[in-house]
């Protein structure tokens, strides 16, 4: 439910303001709003002090240096959580750290470095892995000048013509190696007298052939002794590495909830100044205004006179009226329902003063779903998989509430399997268990069912929603919701006189009440009132998916139980109704739970439910 | 003759209007993929929209069921 809210308005000395700040940023129960300033009066708003600006100054470069090293250091797998810092600490504590961080971050660097040295080696590894032998068979000749080349194999006769333009120019004083490399290249290396230099260079370029381009680090080597060194770095780099990852891991087990907890308190002194902004002072006094719970102002007043006596004052205030749309929204449900929350994650939050539709929701989606799998089988796996889901992500609300969700939706479909006699499709008859409803013999009775709960559900939402539009003052809205709630029904009532389902001498006041409704809808709505009622009616027809869907789950496992029975090997049977089966539980995480989100969000919180509300958020620790 | 013309009805009922569901959700399907690649948060309001048009074949089976007696 949307908990009332109530405005606030705290007054003090300016000597009590920052104990004050302390004080409301551990209860966190304030969301605290700029204070308006009065032109003529003697409120104003005045700017920070300088002190403080520099202090927040200081405390955003340390926050920067945190927030850098922790997205650099390795999460481990368990650690401690975050320590519990005294803003008083924090400096100390920064300076106390310092060495580890300065380490930490050089740690960082050099991993980084080596990393992209090791991948530059690495790219060299084909040709070293050519070159070397060759280079190895040549080396320590002085004069000599060596040459590594990377020939296209593609392009025919190139060897043989470079071959003999060596020949020619160096009277045949030269040594030519090639070895394969892959099935593009061949890598060559020629050996020469260093006179033979620029004109050999000339021809290479003139082939168009590439010359081995070696990094920038070892281009001013000898390309033996480049490829050597190159060969070294590569046997010795990741021993370096490794060694600087788990230097890293050990900080980060050491001292993560340490640096965490810092940043946390860094955080928090930046909010304590931060929120100054909002203030309005005058020469002796600091104003501050919000919005509290209203179960909560008691408690504040509490704490407040507990620390300052009559010093500080609380007092509530009446929100101006363009101030109610701006209240911020507080949801707090009790803990069997919270998980349902989750719903309203993909809509906007709600107004503040109408309706949170999460206990309505509680209770008919996963009755929905019940009503659509109905499977005592299917059931067990959902709960399963729902209790699975919630112990493996208990760390993460959302994922864990989902977990939540499902276990009750598999519990709500094992109710109903019990009820229809289903486990994996209709076993339990083949053994003699007689269901108290058999969904597949009485489709039509189902059928009517489904859309009796259409016609509540839908009822419930419209009711919900004009009461609602009546307790904010809105009679005229609250008059169309109800008068397309009675027309709903009355067009519902003579389908149901003309197909006899009730007696039929009701049809003629039934169509006087409709007539009546409609010209009352177009006098408060105009034609859009009248053509809404078309998809109200549509609406509830659409109910009867919760018969469809489940009628086709149901179909399926019976066709699983049946091809198991037609086979000639009691294993391929079971392969069989076991594929089938798993199959339709698939289909049953998504399908009943889609269809019965949709009837919670279109047919019954569209009646009510009215998003653009601003979450509550109080000032509090992190 | 009878017995055939009202299974055909009751069998248009259904497939046609199965086919406006299809046609419908199909385009809305595309449209969703392009919005999730912008605003993944989005995805819980597209499952929705992808669902409303499910009731035109819901409609369809309930003509059918009628039809049928």
């Amino acid at each position: 439910m949307i908990k009332e809210m109530t405005k606030v308005q705290i007054v003090g000395p300016k000597t009590h303001r920052d104990r004050c700040i302390e004080i409301l940023h551990e209860l966190s129960i304030m969301q605290i709003e700029t204070v308006l300033e009065e032109k003529e009066g003697f409120l104003k708003k005045v700017p920070v002090e300088k002190e403080k600006l520099e202090e927040k100054k200081r405390l955003e470069k340390i926050r920067e240096a945190l927030t850098e090293l922790l997205s650099v250091l390795p999460t481990p797998s368990s650690v401690a959580p975050p320590l519990r810092l005294k803003k008083q600490h924090i400096y100390e504590e920064f300076e106390r750290l310092a060495p580890l961080m300065e380490r930490a971050k050089a740690l960082y660097r050099e991993q980084e470095e080596l990393k992209e040295e090791l991948e530059m080696v690495s790219r060299y590894e084909h040709l070293l892995r050519g070159f070397v032998p060759l280079v190895t068979a040549l080396g320590g000749l002085k004069n000599i000048e060596i040459t590594g080349l990377v020939v296209d194999r593609t392009v025919p006769d190139v060897l043989k013509l470079l071959e003999e333009e060596l020949k020619r120019l160096t009277k045949g004083a030269y040594e030519f190696h090639s070895k394969v490399i892959d099935e593009d290249t061949i890598a060559v290396v020629i050996t020469y007298q260093k006179k033979y230099s620029p004109q050999i260079r000339h021809i290479i370029l003139g082939e168009g052939i590439d010359e081995i381009r070696l990094p920038q680090d070892y281009r001013e080597m000898p390309l033996f002794e480049a490829l050597k060194e190159m060969l070294k770095k590569k046997m010795v780099l990741p021993e370096r590495i490794e060694y600087i990852k788990r230097e890293l891991e050990t900080i980060s087990q050491t001292h993560r909830h340490l640096l965490e907890g810092l940043k946390r308190a860094v955080e928090d002194a930046i909010d304590e100044i931060e929120v100054l902004y909002y203030f309005a002072e005058s020469r002796f006094l600091f104003i501050i205004e919000g919005w509290v719970p209203a179960d909560r102002v008691d408690h504040l007043e509490r704490e407040l006179k507990g620390e300052f006596k009559e010093d500080v004052l609380v007092q509530v205030l009446e929100p101006a009226a363009e101030e109610l749309d701006r209240v911020p929204v507080y949801i707090e449900n009790p803990p069997y329902i919270r998980p349902f929350e989750i719903f309203l994650r993909a809509l906007p939050p709600p107004k503040y003063g109408s309706v949170d539709p999460t206990p309505y929701v509680a209770l008919f989606f996963p009755t929905f779903f019940g009503l659509i799998v109905g499977d005592v089988g299917y059931g067990l796996v959902v709960l399963g998989a729902g209790q699975f889901i919630k112990r493996r992500w208990k760390e993460r609300e959302f994922i864990k509430n989902a977990g939540v969700v499902l276990s009750l939706c598999g519990v709500s479909a094992i109710v109903f399997g019990i009820l229809f006699g289903e486990f994996f499709g209709t076993l339990p008859e083949k053994l003699g268990f007689h269901p108290l409803f058999e969904r597949m013999e009485g489709l039509k009775l189902f059928m009517l069912f489904t859309l009796g709960i259409g016609i509540v559900h839908t009822t419930l939402g419209f009711t919900i929603g004009g009461l609602n539009l009546i307790k904010r003052g809105r009679t005229k809205k609250a008059l169309e919701k109800f008068t397309s709630l009675i027309l709903t029904l009355v067009i519902i009532l003579m389908v149901a006189a003309a197909y006899n389902y009730i007696p039929e001498g009701l049809l003629t006041p039934l169509v006087v009440v409709f007539i009546a409704g409609v010209a009352l809808l177009l006098w408060l709505e105009g034609v859009v009132g009248p053509l809404e009622l078309v998809r109200s009616v549509g609406g509830i027809l659409s109910y009867v998916r919760i018969m469809a869907v489940g009628t086709s789950s149901v179909v399926m496992a019976v066709v699983a139980d049946r091809m198991a029975g037609m086979s000639a090997s009691i294993l391929t049977g079971i392969l069989v109704a076991s594929l089938i089966h798993l199959l339709n539980i698939f289909m049953t995480f998504i399908s009943p739970v889609i269809q019965s989100m949709r009837l919670q969000y279109v047919e019954f919180m569209g009646r009510f439910y009215e998003g653009g509300g601003r979450l509550y958020r109080p000032f509090s620790r992190r | 003759m009878e017995k055939g013309l009202i299974a055909i009805a009751a069998a248009l009922a259904v497939g046609l209007s199965a086919l406006g569901t299809g046609l419908a959700q199909s385009k809305i399907g595309s449209a969703a993929c392009g919005a999730l690649t912008e605003r993944p948060e989005l995805s819980g309001t597209m499952i929705i929209l992808l669902a409303i048009p499910e009731t035109m074949v819901l409609l369809g089976f309930v003509i059918a069921y009628l039809i049928l007696g």
